[in-house]
């Protein structure tokens, strides 16, 4: 049986008790499986997933990471569990280095491992590496989309979670942010991604989850869903439109 | 304007500058103007005064001046506790006040009215304890060297050598160790300081600690050169503020040189104005700064 990466148990989340935006959700993602959070605007796919990682406040419900129960756990404690988290927006420390950057996470590392990460990802990486001195306040939308996926892989984590990593990039640079997000999840980390450029999302991604004000209301494969002409005109109007 | 306003003004500022990187560094990271702060060097004045007048009876040989020096060894070694028990005391009003107040969300003009009610408690306790009468290291009146037509005292020019190094220390911790990565990315953000594996709560005990830890070595500097008072701390805020501000919130060396400017400004006002306006100085430069460039010298734009 394969392990579960992720599991949440009617998770009840948002920032106000009285006005949970997550109501409920049920989410398994078993390891190696690259999952596509998808849903219009407010059905609260970000806040799942900022749940998970502890930025929101749980009121109800549970969530395993790895198999550990991690619900009230802080963040750090998470990344060490084998999270990793990019946030939309915000997802890199502008006034650190592009090396401070990556030496900040690798921090958390054995000593004498953190240089051969750092490495590793300048490798995977080459445009950080031209500047590593470079304070990542001055880099473009698709290099710092780029430095926010090297921060939280310098860890080695088995499950990263990204918040639509394509939003504000031009086509062909989301076109390569999603092939290399493919090309991670070949290696074996599983990927839970929140995207509203459905078409792009269901073309790399193996399994997605439609969420509807805060519910988990339809789950298929990814084929599946791109074919589905009922759920496309309910919930994925931007993939009927092609977009 | 004389070498020696400089110099005067050089040393007050050390002393302002001490204790604003404490200010700057909590504001910084916790996101709130911690107005008991100055307490933090009327007690660390205190404890050191305690500790020592402590270790010069148990060994009175310790309380022989070194040098020229009007101190014996017990002043550094209770420097040291002293140093250690402000650190604790503010780790004791966080565990009790802010981080209470913090993890109910509290809004930052809470935490800033409950940092005036701590300083209250504070400044009174140590009234209670210490009484209001001025106390002092050492009774001796030390002679001040000559250095052609400047002068200043051993102690003096001992603060301000402390001073250099402290700050030089500082500047390594924050810009090149994994502590001081990990206060600037808080700093900066601290949820995302989290998702990158800082562990936020182990960074706030670390600022208590250091903030503290420099208010303790700037009242020792101010018991030594001036006198040791209840209200030495409150008497000293509007300058911390002013020196941390115009430094650049954030910044530790902006604060020094935040308070070398305040100091040598307060200097050169007492000498050209009178002493009555020295209190006003800082005041005049907060308002300013505040005016013309509210991320002072080497902080950065909100």
């Amino acid at each position: 049986m394969t392990a579960q990466a992720l599991e949440t148990r009617a998770l009840v989340a948002g920032y106000e008790r009285d006005l949970p935006i997550v109501r409920g959700v049920d989410l398994n993602v078993r390891a190696g499986e690259f999952v596509v959070l998808l849903g219009p605007n407010g059905a609260g796919k970000s806040t799942l997933v900022k749940a998970i990682a502890g930025l929101v406040p749980i009121h109800a419900g549970a969530v395993l990471i790895n198999g550990e129960d991690s619900t009230f756990s802080p963040p750090h404690q998470k990344i060490r569990r084998g999270l990793a988290f990019v946030p939309q927006t915000e997802n890199v420390f502008a006034t650190l280095t592009i090396e401070e950057n990556l030496r900040l996470a690798a921090d958390i590392l054995p000593n004498n491992v953190r240089a051969r990460r750092i490495d590793e990802l300048y490798a995977m990486f080459p445009d950080l590496a031209a500047r590593p001195g470079r304070r990542a306040g001055q880099l473009s939308g698709g290099q710092r989309q780029m430095l926010a996926a090297a921060r939280a892989l310098i860890v080695a984590p088995s499950l990263l979670i990204l918040d639509e990593p394509s939003a504000g990039l031009s086509p062909k640079i989301a076109a390569e942010v999603f092939a290399r997000l493919q090309a991670i999840n070949a290696t074996g980390v599983t990927i839970v991604l929140v995207e509203q450029n459905v078409k792009a999302a269901l073309a790399v991604a193996s399994r997605a989850v439609i969420l509807v004000e805060g519910e988990a209301r339809h789950e298929g494969s990814a084929a599946e869903l791109a074919d589905d002409p009922i759920v496309a005109e309910l919930y994925l109007g931007a993939a009927k439109a092609g977009a | 304007m004389s070498l020696q306003v400089v110099i005067d003004g050089l040393v007050a500022g050390a002393m302002i500058g001490l204790g604003a990187i404490g200010v700057t560094l909590t504001y910084s990271i916790l996101r709130f103007a911690n107005f008991a702060h100055g307490e933090f060097i009327a007690w660390g004045a205190y404890f050191a005064l305690a500790v020592s007048g402590f270790l010069g009876v148990l060994a009175p040989s310790l309380a022989t001046p070194i040098g020229p020096f009007s101190f014996g060894w017990s002043l550094p070694i209770a420097a040291l506790g002293a140093i250690a028990l402000t650190a604790a005391l503010a780790l004791l009003v966080d565990a009790l006040l802010f981080g209470p107040l913090r993890a109910k969300g509290g809004a930052i003009i809470i935490l800033v009215m409950a940092s005036f009610g701590a300083a209250l408690t504070l400044r009174n306790l140590l009234e209670f304890i210490f009484t209001s009468r001025p106390a002092y290291y050492a009774e001796g009146l030390q002679i001040a060297l000559r250095f052609g037509g400047v002068r200043a005292t051993p102690d003096a020019l001992l603060c301000l050598g402390v001073a250099a190094i402290v700050v030089v220390a500082m500047r390594f911790l924050i810009a090149k160790t994994a502590i001081g990565r990990a206060m600037r990315a808080t700093s900066e953000n601290p949820q995302l300081a989290g998702l990158a594996g800082v562990d936020i709560r182990k960074i706030v005990r670390i600022v208590w600690i250091l903030g503290a830890g420099l208010a303790a070595i700037a009242g020792i500097m101010v018991g030594l050169l001036v006198q040791i008072r209840p209200t030495m701390g409150l008497d000293l805020l509007l300058p911390l503020f002013a020196a941390a501000i115009l430094g650049g919130i954030g910044s530790a060396p902006g604060a020094l040189l935040g308070g070398l400017i305040v100091g040598l400004a307060e200097s050169i006002t007492v000498r050209l104005i009178g002493a009555e306006w020295r209190a006003a100085v800082a005041f005049v430069i907060l308002v300013a700064i505040l005016l013309l460039r509210p991320s002072g010298l080497f902080g950065r734009p909100e």
